[in-house]
């Protein structure tokens, strides 16, 4: 029996095992040793609490200068789908979180003047894809606020609800409307124009208690709007945070139902700053 | 061909679409950035937030928390180059002059401070 050569077979997965160590330097390379420097970033790439700075920012210009068309103009550059809604929740959030700073107040004043601006038919400068674009493709020789200052005038501050005269009871009515809760107690703070004021504290206080609750946390109900659950039998005492008159004698009315049964109605109250 | 000339040119090979696919095909998302890597005119913008805010409360140790975002620059320095581009962008008088308050005063502060030494 004779041995016969036989041919080694070579398979050609080295080629494979060299494609994947170079995909595999490459990457290694591209993704750490050489990665992308995070340089000349637009405002709409910050992280979450960076925009919310931003928009604190925003708004206390706002406040100085009175500038809708340029606020809005930065608004957008945060890529908000919807700048008011972000400015309002922002106000919430910092309501809620007992921020001891003016930044809630200021940042719902502006969300209240770009919703009056809408309100009023004026196209919101903020949502101006033309503009938008011109904002984020910088070319030289312009600047964002250049060219909002270009674009228009600096108009005179929106009316906000803060100074002026104190807020008055517009209307007091008890509502019996069994498709909402009992006892509940509906609140609206209007400004002199009769827009809603966002972020307005509202005390209420009762024998041996105090709470605090605030305009705006039900948006879908107006940014004017808030609410509070009254329990039977006790009478309360509101009033804003801050120059209004006091409303005493609140209690859950009681009202008739079906079959001669009474439920617990609710009472709903407008506060409007008069005018001058 | 020799398989180790194959070997190295599959590697070339992957390298190449490595670094494709990291720098083309699917490159690094610029999100949740830093204030300190905005590009020159929004930067510059912020400081002229930051100067339309100083000139309503004229609280300096709060725009000087402001612009440390921006950088670990000096914050008066940070001001003087919003200033400089505002020059060189053709900002309105106004805005100018806003940041040149803020850069005067920040420098006054710095020096008294001894803040950015």
């Amino acid at each position: 029996m004779s041995t016969q050569f036989q041919p080694v077979r070579r398979s050609n997965w080295y080629l494979l095992t060299g494609l994947l160590l170079g995909l595999s330097l490459g990457l290694v390379y591209s993704w750490v040793l050489n990665p992308v420097k995070f340089v000349d970033t637009a405002p709409a790439a910050l992280r979450a609490d960076f925009k919310d700075q931003y928009r604190i920012l925003i708004a206390a210009a706002y406040q100085d200068t009175g500038d809708l068309a340029r606020s809005e103009s930065r608004l957008a550059l945060l890529g908000d789908p919807d700048p008011t809604t972000a400015l309002t929740s922002q106000a919430q959030h910092l309501l809620l979180a007992g921020d001891p700073s003016n930044s809630a107040l200021a940042l719902a004043i502006l969300a209240q003047a770009i919703q009056q601006k809408a309100a009023a038919g004026v196209p919101p400068a903020a949502t101006s894809l033309a503009q938008t674009t011109m904002l984020s493709t910088y070319p030289a020789g312009t600047s964002a606020s250049a060219l909002a200052a270009s674009l228009t005038p600096r108009p005179s501050p929106t009316p906000s609800a803060t100074p002026g005269a104190p807020f008055a009871v517009l209307k007091q009515e008890t509502v019996c409307k069994t498709n909402l809760p009992q006892g509940l107690l509906q609140v609206e703070v209007r400004n002199a124009t009769g827009g809603p004021v966002p972020g307005a504290e509202i005390v209420i206080s009762w024998n041996g208690g105090e709470d605090h609750f605030f305009t705006g946390l039900k948006p879908e109900l107006g940014s004017g709007y808030a609410d509070y659950k009254m329990a039977p039998g006790i009478t309360y005492t509101l009033q804003l945070a801050t120059n209004s008159a006091s409303v005493s004698g609140l209690t859950a009315p009681g009202c008739p139902a079906e079959g001669g049964k009474t439920f617990w109605g609710g009472i709903q109250l407008v506060y409007q700053q008069p005018e001058k | 061909m020799s398989r180790w000339v194959k070997f190295l040119l599959a590697i070339l090979v992957g390298l190449a679409a490595g670094l494709l696919y990291g720098w083309v095909i699917s490159p690094v998302q610029y999100t949740d950035t830093s204030p300190n890597t905005l590009r020159l005119d929004y930067r510059a913008d912020y400081v002229l937030m930051t100067a339309e805010v100083y000139h309503a409360d004229l609280n300096l140790d709060a725009a000087a928390r402001r612009l440390a975002m921006l950088g670990s620059d000096p914050p008066a320095q940070i001001a003087a180059q919003a200033l400089q581009f505002g020059h060189q962008a053709g900002y309105p008088a106004d805005d100018l002059q806003l940041i040149q308050d803020l850069t005067s005063a920040l420098q006054s502060w710095q020096s008294g401070s001894g803040a950015g030494r």
